[in-house]
Parts: structure tokens; sequence; C-alpha cells
């Protein structure tokens, strides 16, 4: 009877321990409608890369880019180290 | 015996609540991208003495504070910004029509895939939130820091593709990363006044 009862609480416990792992990879959610989305949760996004011509880097830029760096494109400030704009990179 | 049963049951059951609250914190800790929450965002109008501009396309209202001044944007664009006395972008708040394959499903990885192809060396999302309310409409927002390629200047920003009944734009407010625990407050409320049509 000893070793049943002891059974069960083990099972118990470690039933336990599995709901509430579950339950809290549900419950993340930020309240006020607001949901969080993980990277790793987040639907696979088009690159902008793949969407827009290849542009020729200019000479101060070091990589590819879909608008050339160094006062390039539309002269805006993200072309020129400033924060980046809303553009579409079109 | 039954006593010495009880105690073990009782014991058994503490060791695994203390499990599962284990368990649930590491979830918890990676569901989060950073471990950062995506801060809440109540649509409000704008303090009196802020100053507003309206996109041209007439699709959304930017509100801003007197501390930031117009500055050059694409067409179409708005954007407002505090420079250092040297020219570098201290705080930024832009307003731009939807323009690309942004949608409000991919947009947290559409915008940081967007730094890292164009004007940044890294990007990283820090959080992001879906179902965001909106004067007038509702949207998707990110928080993420990247670093220019030109400059290696940190920023910091809080980006939302908004769509409302006319239209839909997106909204960046950043800082350099230095400043941004000051000037979040400012952004979130800049962006909480964002008003579209």
């Amino acid at each position: 009877m000893s070793f049943t009862l002891n059974r069960s609480a083990a099972g118990l416990a470690l039933l336990t321990a599995l709901l509430a792992g579950c339950g809290a990879s549900t419950g993340s959610s930020p309240p006020g409608g607001q949901s969080s989305t993980p990277a790793a949760s987040t639907p696979a996004a088009t690159t902008p890369a793949a969407t827009t011509p290849a542009a020729t880097p200019s000479p101060t830029t070091t990589k590819s880019s879909g608008i050339p760096q160094g006062n390039g494109g539309d002269q805006d400030a993200d072309n020129n180290g400033g924060p980046s704009d809303g553009d579409g990179n079109i | 015996m039954t006593a010495r049963i009880t105690r073990r049951g009782a014991l058994a059951l503490g060791i695994a609540l203390v499990a599962a609250g284990a368990i649930a914190a590491v979830i918890v800790a990676f569901a989060v991208p950073g471990g950062s929450q995506f801060p809440q965002l109540t649509p409000r109008a704008a303090p009196a003495a802020w100053r507003q501009v309206m996109l041209p396309n007439g699709t959304a209202v930017l509100s801003y504070p007197p501390s930031l001044r117009p500055v050059h944007s694409d067409k179409g664009a708005a954007s407002v910004a505090r420079l250092s006395p040297s020219g570098t972008y201290v705080v930024y708040l832009n307003a731009t029509p939807r323009q690309g394959d942004e949608t409000l499903r991919n947009w947290a990885t559409f915008r940081v895939n967007l730094l890292r192809a164009d004007h940044a060396a890294s990007a990283h999302e820090v959080s992001a939130a879906q179902g965001v309310r909106f004067r007038g409409g509702s949207g998707s927002c990110v928080i993420d820091d990247y670093v220019t390629r030109i400059g290696a200047h940190h920023y910091e920003e809080l980006a939302c593709l908004a769509q409302g009944r006319t239209g839909a734009s997106v909204v960046v407010a950043a800082a350099l990363a230095s400043q941004w625990a000051t000037a979040q407050p400012m952004l979130e409320q800049a962006v909480a006044a964002y008003a579209l049509r």
C-alpha cells in the first residue's frame, strides 16, 4: 500500500511539472490585446533583397545593399549613417 | 504509517511545484527574444504643445514634441529629428506610406531583414507584437537595434506598420542606443499618438 501511494504521488508530481511547463509556453502574451511574437514563431518573410534589384555598392559600402550608402539612392539620412526610415527599400 | 505516507506525498508535490516553476521560468525566458516584453502602447492624443505633420497622401498624422525639427525625408514621407552638434541623428521620427512587401504578419522579420540588407551592418530583434492598437487602426510593431554600416552608429528603434481605413504606413521612432532609455518614453508617446485616417 505504501509503495502504491508513493508511486501515485510521484506520478502526480511529474504530471504537474509537465502541465506547468506546457502552460507557460502558451501564456507569454502581454496584456491589452498585444501578442508577443518571438522571432521563432514569426512567419517567414520575403527578404527585401530578394524582391528588389541588386544595386551597385558605393565606394564606402562594404556589403551589397538595396540602396547605395554614402549619400546614394535618395540621399536620405539612412544612406549616410543615420537612422533607417520606413521605406520598403524600393 | 498513514502520516508518513502523507508527508512523503507532500514532499513529492512540493518538489514538483518547484520544478514546475523552474521549467516555466526557462520556457518564458526563451520564448521572448532578448527576454524582453513588448511595451504596452495605448493610443492617445499627443500633448497640446506637440506639433503635427500629415503624410502627403493624407493617410496618417505624425505628432512630435517641439524639441524635434523637420528634416529631409523621402518624397511622400515625413521626418523630424534632433541632431547632435556634429550632425548625428540623436532622436528620429519618420512616417512613410507602405511601399514594399511588408505585411502585418511578417512585419518584425521584414523590418530586421530590411535593415540587414540595406543600412545596417547588424540588426537584432528585441521584441515584437501584433494587434497593436493605433488611433484609427491597428498594426504590428517591432523593437530592434542595429549598427549602421556608415559611421557605425548604434540605434535602437520602435518601428510599426499600421493599417488605417484609407491606407497603411510605417512609423519609425529611433534614437541612438546610448540615448534610448531617455528617449523611449517620448518615442512611445509619439507612436501611441500616431493617427491613421
